[in-house]
């Protein structure tokens, strides 16, 4: 199975799961007809949608078993072609490539950045409250910027980065709050 | 009804602060249009809290200012950068980058802003004459009207967007599975709130909206690998152009325009799709269909006209039946919400004012738009030059003040970091985004009407089809359907020729 079909199979199962999780969730929604029921009630939509979702994904699941098993059908009928030689016949020893550490193996799927880009944005969202806006603000901006900045430019924006982010934080606080009239919080500072 | 689209007009133009918000609307638009990775829906999101405290008609007037500047900006590093700065100027690169590169970037430009200012124009009138009278006659609509309405709405963008009409629609119903966290319509009962206080008022539409588009957007900058900027030259006389420059292309830019303008009025699908088919069309029609590619004006003036004209052409479902016409018009959609104001028929009735005070600025957006492109192109092509590692934080920073000054919690800022993580995850396996979005904020309208329908009917469902207007809808979804199937049949069996 290639990675496209994987992927097309993973999305059916997954909705699969959450369709039927989600079914079942309408058990627990209480129904009110107090004039007898003429028409639907508050579990029938979402019973509704659970069970379409549930139909489709099963299509989707299906589409690709029956394609798949299409392909290895028609794979099988031609001849087996023998596998590329991937050294040269002439030299005396081929050479493995490299094999990757871990964490460029983990790279390779979901990328480290993208990982910590997250991170920094829970960390920001969790201390928000209680350490206040400016300096969870200037945590949030410094870190996502060093992050996004090319490793070779990083010393180059290094100042710059700094004194932005405090800079930036201070004036959105006191335009937002003083300006805007919306309530930030303050933390610790205040 | 001209009575009241002069005094709206009158109303902007008189108005200073209005001005100035629509000056920097566009200003900021054009900005983000132009930056790659930046697209007008973050400029939005963004821009969004900055509004809260504006009064309704400047904070809205605003808004739109960025979405014109937005859409239009996207052409100058499709010109210069041959990298469309949003998805409504793609094709604009197929011509833009070859007459760049050419020593015609200043031509390009100047024809690009020309085509933007022109497709706008006939965006912006056709709404402004054409919403009232749907407005009047959507008002006319039952709860079976409604209901027929929105799910044909619902189908259609499921079917036209993505490859898998499967997909498209897996998208819708997930969307309406979060739209239905929350008490339930019309009775009021918890659903799916796990007893959580805070999931009993559900998720917000703006929550949704900025995580989906903007969060997503940053966390997809984040796995991107940076590819260094190179600007093209450029040298621009004038407005760039020649009236001998446009001639045989009076044609092509009405007839992109008015192709923008239908694509924008479909549900959920704007410039990013206009300016690709009316860029095919223009080649389709042309005399010198093989020139095409080589870097002529008539694909920059077919893209740019058409993804323009898609601006008038999505704002008219969302003012007169309360359904985006994509993107940008589902974050203005939020925009009303905050204002207290709910788009749809009954927004000519009781913000009539408004409404033509927010044609009036458009207008006003689209003379900015054109006048700061031709003035101000050397200021936006160093913008260009900004690099995205400053901008991307920032972004988040004010996107989560707007989704915390919703309700002073930070449970929205977390609701903003689950449907950021989710748009990317959608984007991962390609599952179209829109559907998702239009499922989320049509769900409660579908179930609501279908619900009352049959209370009114009592209980009975065939009334749908025999009513005329629902009839019809419920018609069109069934043709929309074949005609996907039988387009997306026909693919499959190309691809397995090939």
């Amino acid at each position: 199975m290639n990675s496209d079909s994987k992927r097309e199979l993973g999305v059916g199962i997954f909705f699969l799961v959450l369709s039927v999780a989600y079914m079942i969730g309408t058990t627990t929604i209480s129904t009110f007809t107090p004039f007898g029921n003429r028409g639907l009630d508050s579990r029938s939509v979402p019973l509704l949608i659970g069970f379409l979702a549930s139909v489709l994904a099963s299509i989707q699941i299906i589409t690709i078993v029956v394609k798949e098993q299409r392909r290895r059908m028609s794979a099988s009928e031609q001849p087996a072609v023998e596998p590329e030689e991937v050294c040269d016949p002439d030299e005396i020893a081929c050479v493995e490539p490299p094999k990757n550490t871990v964490l460029q193996r983990i790279d390779k799927v979901v990328p480290m950045k993208l990982i910590l880009s997250m991170l920094f944005l829970m960390i920001y969202v969790a201390v928000y409250q209680k350490v206040g806006f400016i300096l969870s603000s200037i945590f949030f901006l410094m870190a996502e910027s060093f992050l996004l900045v090319k490793n070779e430019e990083r010393r180059k924006w290094r100042i710059f980065i700094i004194l932005f982010s405090i800079g930036a934080s201070i004036v959105i606080y006191f335009v937002f709050t003083k300006y805007l009239s919306l309530f930030l919080p303050r933390g610790i500072l205040g | 009804m001209f009575e009241l689209i002069l005094s709206g007009f009158a109303a902007v133009f008189a108005d200073p602060m209005s001005i100035a918000m629509v000056f920097l609307g566009v200003m900021v638009g054009i900005i983000f249009g132009a930056l790659p990775g930046l697209t007008v829906v973050a400029g939005l999101s963004m821009f969004l809290p900055v509004t809260y405290v504006m009064a309704s008609n400047v904070g809205l007037s605003m808004l739109t200012a960025i979405y014109i500047g937005g859409t239009s900006g996207g052409l100058i590093s499709a010109i210069l950068l041959n990298i469309p700065g949003t998805p409504a100027s793609i094709a604009t690169t197929f011509e833009g980058a070859p007459m760049a590169k050419k020593g015609l970037a200043g031509k390009a430009l100047g024809l690009g802003v020309f085509a933007s200012l022109i497709g706008t124009l006939v965006g912006v009138i056709v709404m402004t004459l054409l919403s009232p009278t749907l407005a009047i006659l959507t008002l006319k609509f039952g709860p079976w009207e409604y209901f027929s309405v929105t799910f044909f709405a619902l189908t259609l963008i499921s079917a036209l967007t993505g490859k898998s009409i499967v997909k498209g629609l897996l998208s819708a119903l997930f969307g309406m599975m979060f739209a239905t966290i929350g008490l339930s319509p019309i009775d009021s009962a918890k659903r799916y709130t796990f007893g959580s206080l805070q999931l009993t008022s559900g998720f917000h539409l703006l929550v949704v909206l900025v995580g989906l588009y903007a969060i997503s957007e940053v966390f997809s900058t984040a796995s991107a690998k940076q590819q260094p900027v190179k600007v093209l030259s450029y040298k621009m006389k004038g407005l760039g152009f020649t009236l001998h420059d446009l001639k045989g292309n009076w044609g092509n830019l009405l007839r992109s325009s008015l192709v923008g303008l239908g694509i924008g009025i479909l549900p959920g699908i704007g410039g990013s799709t206009s300016n690709i088919i009316a860029y095919s069309v223009a080649k389709n029609s042309s005399k010198h269909p093989e020139k095409f590619g080589t870097g002529i004006p008539d694909g920059i003036i077919a893209s740019e006209s058409s993804n323009n004209a898609s601006i008038g052409g999505a704002m008219i479902p969302l003012l007169t039946l309360g359904i985006p016409g994509d993107g940008a018009t589902a974050i203005l959609l939020g925009g009303f919400m905050l204002h207290g104001m709910v788009p749809g028929p009954l927004l000519f009735q009781q913000n009539g004012d408004l409404v033509y005070n927010i044609f009036g600025s458009m207008m006003l957006g689209t003379i900015f738009m054109a006048v700061l492109m031709w003035a101000g192109m050397r200021m936006f092509v160093q913008i260009l030059k900004v690099p995205t590692h400053i901008l991307v934080p920032l972004i988040v920073v004010l996107c989560s003040i707007g989704a915390y000054a919703l309700g002073n919690r930070v449970f929205d800022m977390w609701g903003l970091l689950l449907f950021g993580v989710i748009g990317l995850m959608m984007s991962r396996f390609k599952i179209p985004v829109p559907p998702f979005i239009l499922g989320f904020i049509l769900e409660g309208a579908l179930e609501t009407n279908l619900r009352r329908g049959l209370e009114y009917s009592n209980g009975n469902f065939w009334e749908v089809f025999t009513r005329p207007i629902s009839g019809l809808f419920l018609l069109l979804t069934v043709l929309s359907f074949a005609t996907t199937l039988i387009k997306q049949y026909r693919a499959s069996k190309r691809a397995k020729g090939a």
